[in-house]
């Protein structure tokens, strides 16, 4: 074997090594769900589910739409992360139209100081916005979780208004000599051109709202209005001992993430890389 | 000002209502308000009284407040190198170009996408002292007693840190690979041509290219082990006894379960030195550089 040959075969080695790695944990969570409640506390732990070989691999995916709650906490999630990305794409996209186009002082102060917030960390805020949904009768809602998102973002703003800067002047001016309305020229030039950037914007903002844990444990506690993760957490402590069924809940909420991944890679990547990179 | 700047001026007020009515509510006024909050003892039911710096010292000199900011330092040394040391070698080895690369490298950010709490949930039955498949594993291969994983206080706090490890590996080589992008393979052919074997072009081209973004990527792993609580309230909540405690998982408590909303706030304020400190470094280290 020649040392080019031997390389290779260590670098692949490698990457499975870690493949390994980096598959087991959801690999583990699809097996044990596929167990049944015998099965779970068997020693040594089987690698094959009984479930699966029985041919009745779903029967734990059914058992969680049977929990009280489940069904309402996805339709709870796909709410708000999609309402908050939503959100995002419309308050970012026209805030970074002005932020592109027009620097007098005040556009230029509320710029600064709306990107200064990004080095606050989202706890500083938390205690006051409680007080803030408390006092609007918002708490026990979905509202602190969607509505903050059609006003303000930091980060999608910058996003926005640095891919908007790249669009050629001369496209406007023409467009203006042909009687183009500004929200004309926002809607038929801006938006298709920027939308390279909002399906960016809008996946990791989905991703990020349908991951969220703090917020929605802190504004909410009625079982209505619970999200996916507050009730993976509730399961846990309420049936500490189902974790076939658990898991089974797990998978499925992960799943919708892996699809969007799977789909929507690239922008998906470039998205979160952007997000650190600024 | 030119036309088409006059032309737009007509609707800008209207564009940016939104993002300003959102800064001033949920930016601006939270974090002062947040700051205010934080020199005053209060339970959030009665009266805020004015209590000084209290809630500083306590944060920081009370053992509980120590305690916390110890395991926060101790969470960070196990999670930034790991996950820069893994994330720089994943991205060598996505970076060779080698057949089926592409499958690896999506493969590799797969977890930093996955819900987190799901997640964690699937390693803390991983971690289960009995029934777990990682003791299971130790045993078979004869390699210690059970591990107690999540209730033993000197192993818990590492075995969150390790997930997020797991979690977030994926994105650090992503950023790795985009600092390898901007790398001159000039150099690094040149290097070969001259006999250099693979170790030594990175160690001597490759490292000290990247450096920056390393710098980076290490700052941002640092702020993240600050904020961490997503994985903690999954596996541990905090325990036992406070051993896996971080600051941000704290700051919850102590607002949310404790109901000591100046505490809690004076610790937001703790957290955000540390974090507005990183970045301050980071900008000025880049401005020097420029």
């Amino acid at each position: 074997m020649n040392s080019r040959s031997l390389s290779a075969l260590l670098i692949y080695l490698g990457l499975l090594a870690y493949a390994v790695v980096t598959l087991f944990p959801l690999l583990w969570m699809v097996i044990t769900a596929m167990k049944s409640g015998r099965e779970l506390f068997r020693l040594p732990p089987s690698l094959v589910p009984d479930l699966l070989m029985a041919g009745t691999p779903f029967v734990n995916f059914a058992a969680v739409f049977d929990k009280a709650g489940f069904l309402g906490a996805v339709l709870n999630s796909m709410l708000v992360a999609t309402l908050a990305a939503v959100g995002q794409l419309i308050t970012c996209s026209m805030a970074g139209f002005v932020f592109a186009n027009l620097r007098n002082r005040v556009f230029t102060a509320i710029y600064v100081l709306l990107l200064s917030t990004m080095f606050f960390p989202t706890e500083v805020t938390l205690i006051p916005e409680f007080l803030l949904f408390r006092q609007l009768g918002w708490l026990d809602t979905l509202l602190p979780l969607i509505v903050p998102s059609f006003f303000v973002g930091a980060f999608g703003t910058l996003m926005m208004t640095e891919f908007f800067k790249s669009i050629p002047f001369e496209i406007e001016e023409a467009a203006i000599l042909d009687g183009a309305s500004p929200f004309g020229i926002f809607k038929d030039i801006y938006l298709p051109f920027g939308a390279p950037a909002l399906a960016s914007l809008f996946l990791v903002a989905f991703i990020a709202n349908w991951d969220e844990v703090l917020r929605p444990v802190i504004f909410n506690s009625s079982p209505e209005v619970r999200t996916l993760p507050q009730f993976l957490l509730d399961f846990v402590g309420q049936y500490e001992s189902q974790w076939t069924v658990l898991l089974a809940g797990s998978f499925l909420a992960t799943l919708p993430l892996i699809m969007i991944y799977i789909g929507c890679q690239k922008w998906v990547v470039a998205g979160f890389a952007r997000s650190s990179l600024k | 000002m030119n036309a088409v700047q006059r032309h737009h001026l007509r609707i800008a007020w209207w564009m940016i209502l939104p993002c300003t009515i959102g800064l001033v509510c949920f930016r601006l006024f939270p974090i002062l308000a947040s700051f205010l909050i934080s020199f005053t003892d209060w339970n959030i039911i009665g009266v805020p009284e004015f209590v000084g710096l209290n809630n500083y010292i306590q944060a920081l000199t009370s053992p509980l407040g120590v305690k916390v900011l110890l395991n926060t330092f101790q969470y960070a040394l196990v999670y930034v190198p790991l996950a820069t040391i893994l994330g720089f070698s994943l991205a060598l080895l996505v970076d060779t170009g080698i057949k089926g690369v592409v499958f690896f490298r999506t493969l590799y950010f797969l977890p930093f996408i996955t819900a987190t709490v799901a997640v964690a949930i699937s390693w803390k039955w991983m971690f289960a002292t009995r029934f777990g498949i990682l003791n299971a594993f130790l045993s078979w291969l004869h390699l210690s007693d059970p591990i107690a994983w999540l209730s033993n206080p000197n192993v818990a706090l590492i075995s969150v840190a390790v997930v997020m490890v797991w979690k977030d590996t994926g994105f650090y080589m992503v950023l790795f690979l985009a600092g390898l992008q901007t790398i001159d393979r000039t150099l690094i052919e040149a290097a070969k041509l001259d006999g250099a074997n693979r170790f030594a072009i990175v160690r001597d081209i490759i490292l000290p290219q990247l450096a920056p973004m390393t710098f980076f990527v290490v700052l941002i792993a640092m702020i993240n082990s600050a904020k961490t609580f997503e994985a903690t309230i999954s596996l541990t909540n905090g325990g036992p006894n406070n051993a896996s405690t971080t600051l941000g998982y704290a700051i919850y408590q102590n607002a949310f379960v404790h109901f000591d909303m100046g505490l809690a706030s004076a610790q937001s304020w703790v957290l955000c030195l540390i974090v507005g400190g990183i970045s301050l470094l980071h900008y000025r280290l880049q401005q020097r550089k420029a």
